[in-house]
């Protein structure tokens, strides 16, 4: 799960509503909403692996 | 799960003081800030009496946390809320009705945005209830109206989880969060009724839900019909509209007074709608540069591309545009905006 920080409540709550309360967020900078196309791609290509790394992790447990 | 929400149903034994159980209340989380009525046995007991549908009966899971909305655990809501064994019925249509995947209850219930579920009732059922269409119908007074909306909005609080700045992640939300609830003046509208409108028939009674941003007066002396909706229009368009952002369904309550001018011009509920939705295009570039952005985003494909003299429809449709008389006398009418992302969802009260 992503989200942003005035989002990570909302996410936590969410996973747990789920029956996922250790599910791992990976937390961006808020807002998200505000930021072109471009920012948007930029923000996903500088944390991809460390996503990847943190789902990949969450699924070998 | 996390103990707050473990917490928030079962039995709990107390000390039957009412200042100790609404400290208990505070303390937990489990009303809305008023003083609550205690949902002891013998009182859920009662209210499940309004009921022919069994206890334990699944009606929803509510979002966003899907928390089991049974029949017994919407009854525990309505005591809170201080309703009436004959509400029952139509809070459990309620909860039919806000569960509805195109209510989107679970982006209504965490939005920044101030959504909320604005419960309709029509049909004979509100006259029996004794509510409000008329004067003050969206204020304060009616015992129906302000206890049905109230735990309809505990009911997404305590069952879906929905709560202040935890899952609900509402900026400043509004005072309709409280409760938000009416009925139509269907003896005072020149049009069917809303529920006839979608396909019900006049004497079955429904509830509809909208996913309402809030209110705002719009007062108009104006006797021809052409003016009024130029002027009303005109109110309805505003740049910082959800509605413009993706293509809404706001909605309009219209006093009666301005719905007969409408009438008595020749014009159908389904007239005036067109006539608004053409009347309510605004020039994208009235959008903020990053908000008509997102408008790009959430539009294209139903729009095309969008410069800045695109001229933007409040909804993808002119039927979605929503439409209710209410009120009593005087020249107001109500433009109810949305949250966008949701459409109203009408369900029959099951009596």
């Amino acid at each position: 799960m992503i989200a942003t920080t005035a989002f990570i409540k909302l996410a936590r709550a969410q996973a747990s509503a789920f029956g996922q309360p250790d599910l791992p967020i990976a937390v961006i900078p808020h807002p998200l909403g505000t930021r072109s196309r471009a920012e948007v791609r930029e923000l996903a290509e500088k944390h991809v692996a460390d996503i990847v790394a943190l789902v990949c992790q969450a699924g070998a447990k | 799960m996390s103990v707050s929400q473990k917490d928030r149903s079962g039995l709990v034994e107390v000390v039957d003081d009412i200042e100790a159980i609404n400290a208990l209340y505070r303390e937990r989380q489990w009303g809305d800030g008023l003083p609550v009525i205690p949902p002891t046995r013998e009182r859920v007991e009662r209210m499940l009496a309004g009921t022919q549908r069994a206890h334990d009966e699944v009606v929803a899971e509510v979002a966003p946390g899907f928390g089991v909305a049974t029949v017994q655990q919407i009854a525990v809501n309505a005591v809170l809320a201080g309703c009436e064994a004959s509400h029952m019925p139509v809070l459990i249509a309620a909860v039919e009705a806000i569960s509805a995947p195109e209510f989107n209850l679970q982006a209504v219930s965490t939005t920044t945005n101030a959504a909320t579920a604005w419960v309709i009732v029509n049909g004979p059922v509100a006259q029996k209830l004794g509510m409000n269409s008329g004067l003050n119908c969206l204020g304060q007074g009616n015992w129906a109206n302000a206890t049905i909306g109230r735990a309809v909005h505990l009911i997404m609080q305590n069952i879906g989880h929905a709560l202040p700045g935890e899952m609900d992640r509402a900026t400043q939300g509004q005072p309709g969060k409280f409760t938000f609830c009416c009925s139509e003046n269907e003896a005072a509208s020149p049009w069917m009724p809303l529920h006839v409108e979608r396909g019900f028939k006049s004497e079955q009674s429904t509830v509809t839900v909208v996913g309402a941003s809030g209110t705002l007066n719009m007062l108009c002396h104006e006797k021809d019909a052409m003016d009024l909706l130029r002027v009303i229009a005109d109110s309805m368009i505003y740049p910082a509209s959800n509605d413009y952002w993706c293509g809404g369904a706001p909605w309009l309550v219209l006093g009666p007074e301005h719905a007969d001018i409408l009438h008595l011009a020749g014009l159908s509920k389904a007239d005036v709608k067109a006539l608004l939705w053409e009347k309510t295009k605004m020039q994208a570039s009235r959008r903020s540069i990053k908000d008509l952005a997102r408008t790009r985003d959430a539009r294209s494909a139903e729009l095309g591309e969008i410069g800045l003299d695109t001229l933007l429809p409040i909804s993808p449709t002119p039927d979605e545009i929503g439409i209710l008389v209410a009120g009593g006398p005087g020249t107001h009418s109500v433009y109810v905006p949305t949250f966008g992302n949701t459409r109203s969802v009408t369900r029959v009260i099951e009596l």
